[in-house]
């Protein structure tokens, strides 16, 4: 019996294979239907998503001028608390200032889709394309070369030479940063700070580079030991012409938040007290252990000010270390829509406002008076370019 | 036709159960273990100055009051060098296979030691809060692995893991919130799992479509649909849909007081204690009861289970949907067992860990387990090193937890079969 009986089994599996194919075909195609219907695969959401914003805009008749900014977001997404929404909030705010301005974004889930999605938006017109992140300099770049007619604003990035149709925004986040580094070594009780990265790469490095730098140069003027975990600045490296190179803690990513959480645990079991993380969505991970660590321990915030972004972990935030991507992109976005655009590099620094700390919010009056004071002239000795930022300057503890 | 016997099947064990180590196999290991040794002595013994020295922490923060544990760098290595050259040459002279893993691990956990002390080397590593790290990133890889060793014992592929984390993960944040109750949001995240677990048998089983495209496409789906209820349901009312409380560490009596075992594994979140629940009753179910039997001879070989009266579909309906449902309250710890609030993609594809962790684990639950403990060590063992910051650049750290698995499992895994029918489509005529 078992014989024939494999012999049929195989003869209907045979036969079976196109049924199976037709079926998965029907699947898929079902799905896709399911898709274009309600939400459906990464892509095409975002896609519908867009459309939606779109449509709605317009239905608000304030269409007089058709100008449509795009944006494209990294893989953190729109909701990231962070760069991505900050772009997100700065068209927006170009919408307000010009009638007839509608915008929408594209939502990249893997670094492949980058091109793709400035590709659709090329596709659809859009009278600016805000690329968001380092990490889309490459697609950008080719995008711009192709199509010397778009305008694209990239954030995080600067191509040199200069490209005519693309606007580099880069922000001097090591000056906000050692501000922050000297708060944090000042409110610390154990001793240790520490900060984490979602990437090694220079928009991320930028900011723990300034801040271990920071907290080293308030060892050497109050001649205390607090220790800097996390970033270990290279010896040596070329400072002058922008290198942050070195040694840190970093996720590796910007969308697993349990990844942020342990690693600011580990920075807690090591003995930090005061957790600077730089990576996006990422952080809000921090601030989950942060919070579960308990009392003496605390964050600060960085991009945007987080009691705003992240209210529900305000009483964490000693302060943000942010950079003004919603005032460079909406100034971007304006200046495109009226026909005033010119490529080139933008650079954000503490002098321009391009980049600063943000207000102590729960901490106003946790912060000795002595302590704001000094970050008073702090910022203006970094404006007049008195303080060397390198860390590399100062002793480490 | 003749009746099917039954006896042998009871008696034949369907699924590669036992491992079959070669005796080359286990001289590999003794000469991986002599490296070991001999690298222990230079790089970690030798390589030191003399004066050099570690310092353990072991307590966490209900400090328990065990003493850190200092010890001299050099000298530490060359015990362990010592030790580590025993349990080598052990395994050179072993004539069975037998326990030869276990000589094998108590080996690579020396080697272990001797290179946390060299890491730590003039400062204070907190060897206490590493171990929990390491079950913390391993508890979500548990309860994807067990979801997919019930799918695919009884014979159907589980891809979508990935999409039942996330849809557990963002159900379980939105009830939760939205109740306020936790548990709510534990059962709306197995609910979640589990619907996509069934529609994956639905498709699968009734259609037998293929079990690998449904499977992506589950994935993709749910990718979708969360993004898109995140920022059109969650967002615009945040603080009452998405801003769920998270369950807080769990101590259990007396257990959780003994000395460094207690905190590690007895004041954890509830999320572990059920990793650990569910581990032990898959295993037992599996392979000690005739429901157990039963899902792998459907797994391995459905027409003969068929000939004896096992209904093949509604134990892979049943199986598929339990998979989903472990799967879901996986995700659930995402969110309510982490962080406290769902993010689009936050899963960030452990999923798939998940089922690679249950292959390497050869479709067996704590064969899993070991899998994953030892991702979620690599992960743990990587973030404590860059804070230490012992001189290896950043990349390659962040290399490590790959290298480590993939070392491990080329190494000492092996050839791993899976259960012979899986993801056949199955049909009666």
């Amino acid at each position: 019996m078992s014989t024939s009986d494999h012999g049929a089994h195989r003869k209907r599996s045979r036969a079976g294979l196109t049924t199976r194919v037709a079926a998965a075909s029907a699947v898929v195609v079902a799905a896709t239907a399911a898709v274009g219907f309600g939400a459906g695969s990464s892509f095409a959401s975002a896609k519908a998503t867009a459309h939606h914003r779109a449509t709605a805009s317009a239905r608000s008749g304030r269409a007089k001028s058709h100008f449509l900014a795009c944006e494209v977001t990294d893989t953190g997404g729109i909701n990231d608390r962070s760069f991505n929404a900050s772009a997100y909030q700065g068209l927006k705010v170009a919408a307000k200032a010009i009638p007839g301005l509608s915008y929408k974004y594209l939502q990249s889930n893997s670094t492949s889709e980058y091109a793709p999605n400035i590709n659709t938006f090329i596709g659809e017109k859009c009278g600016i394309i805000i690329t968001v992140g380092f990490d889309m300099a490459q697609a950008t770049q080719t995008a711009a070369k192709a199509h010397p007619s778009q305008k694209f604003a990239i954030v995080d990035y600067s191509y040199s030479p200069a490209m005519k149709n693309v606007l580099g925004l880069v922000y001097h986040t090591n000056q906000d940063a050692f501000l922050g580094g000297y708060l944090a070594a000042a409110m610390s009780k154990s001793g240790k700070v520490g900060t984490f990265g979602g990437q090694d790469i220079p928009p991320v490095t930028i900011y723990m580079d300034g801040w271990v730098a920071g907290v080293r140069y308030y060892d050497k003027v109050n001649h205390a030991h607090v220790v800097a975990l996390g970033w270990t600045p290279a010896k040596k490296r070329n400072f002058a012409s922008g290198s942050f190179a070195g040694n840190g803690l970093f996720t590796n990513d910007f969308t697993n938040q349990a990844l942020g959480k342990t690693d600011a645990q580990t920075l807690m079991a090591e003995g930090a007290d005061v957790i600077f993380p730089v990576a996006g969505a990422v952080g809000l991970g921090a601030a989950a252990a942060v919070k579960q660590a308990g009392a003496g321990h605390y964050m600060e915030w960085v991009d945007t000010d987080g009691c705003v972004s992240a209210p529900q972990y305000c009483s964490l935030f000693i302060t943000s270390v942010t950079k003004g991507i919603v005032a460079s992109v909406s100034t971007a976005v304006e200046a495109a829509a009226r026909g005033t655009f010119h490529g080139g590099n933008y650079n954000g620094t503490l002098a321009n406002n391009g980049v600063s700390l943000s207000p102590f919010h729960t901490f106003a009056h946790k912060i000795p008076a002595k302590v704001k004071a000094a970050l008073k002239t702090l910022k203006a000795k970094i404006i007049a370019n008195k303080v060397s930022l390198d860390p590399n300057s100062y002793p480490a503890s | 036709m003749s009746t099917v016997d039954l006896t042998p099947v009871e008696g034949v064990e369907l699924a590669p159960e036992g491992r079959l180590v070669s005796l080359g196999r286990v001289r590999g290991m003794g000469v991986f273990l002599a490296v070991l040794a001999v690298t222990t002595l230079v790089a970690f013994g030798f390589g030191v100055p003399s004066g050099e020295h570690a310092i353990f922490l072991l307590s966490g923060p209900p400090a328990l009051n065990v003493s850190p544990l200092t010890m001299s760098v050099r000298w530490v290595a060359v015990a362990l060098a010592i030790g580590c050259a025993a349990l080598a040459a052990l395994l050179l002279l072993r004539r069975s296979a037998r326990g030869s893993y276990l000589i094998f691990s108590l080996g690579v956990v020396l080697f272990l030691w001797a290179f946390l002390a060299w890491a730590a080397r003039g400062a204070a590593l907190n060897l206490l809060q590493m171990l929990v790290g390491t079950l913390v990133y391993a508890t979500p890889l548990v309860y994807g692995s067990l979801s997919g060793i019930m799918c695919e014992r009884s014979g159907v592929v589980n891809i979508a893991i990935e999409g039942q984390f996330l849809a557990g993960a963002f159900l379980g944040a939105m009830i939760g919130s939205a109740s306020g109750n936790l548990w709510l949001g534990v059962l709306a995240g197995a609910v979640a799992g589990g619907l996509f677990g069934a529609l994956l048998a639905f498709l699968a089983l009734r259609y037998g479509a293929d079990q690998i495209i449904v499977g992506v496409v589950i994935v993709a789906f749910c990718t979708g649909l969360t993004n898109f209820l995140t920022e059109q349901v969650l967002t615009p009312d945040q603080s009452t849909l998405n801003s769920p409380q998270t369950f807080s560490p769990l101590a259990i009596p007396l257990l959780s007081k003994i000395p460094i075992l207690g905190p590690v594994l007895f004041d954890q979140n509830v999320f572990l204690y059920g990793a650990a629940i569910l581990l032990v009753m898959v295993h037992v179910a599996l392979f000690k009861t005739r429901w157990g039997l039963r899902v792998r001879a459907v797994g391995e070989h459905p027409r003969a289970a068929e000939t004896v009266g096992i209904h093949v579909l509604s134990v892979r309906y049943r199986n598929v949907i339990l998979g989903g449902v472990i799967a879901g309250i996986g995700g659930a710890s995402f969110t309510i067992g982490s962080i406290g609030e769902f993010s689009a993609g936050m899963t960030a594809g452990l999923g798939y860990v998940a089922l690679a962790a249950m292959i390497f684990g050869r479709w067996r639950p704590f064969g899993a387990l070991g899998a994953a403990v030892l991702f979620g060590f690599a992960l743990s063992l990587q973030s404590y090193l860059a804070v230490l910051n012992v001189g290896i650049p950043s990349p390659f750290l962040s290399m490590a937890p790959y290298v480590i698995t993939i070392a491990v499992v080329s190494g000492l895994v092996g050839r791993v079969r899976p259960p012979a029918a899986d993801g056949v489509p199955y049909s009666r005529d």
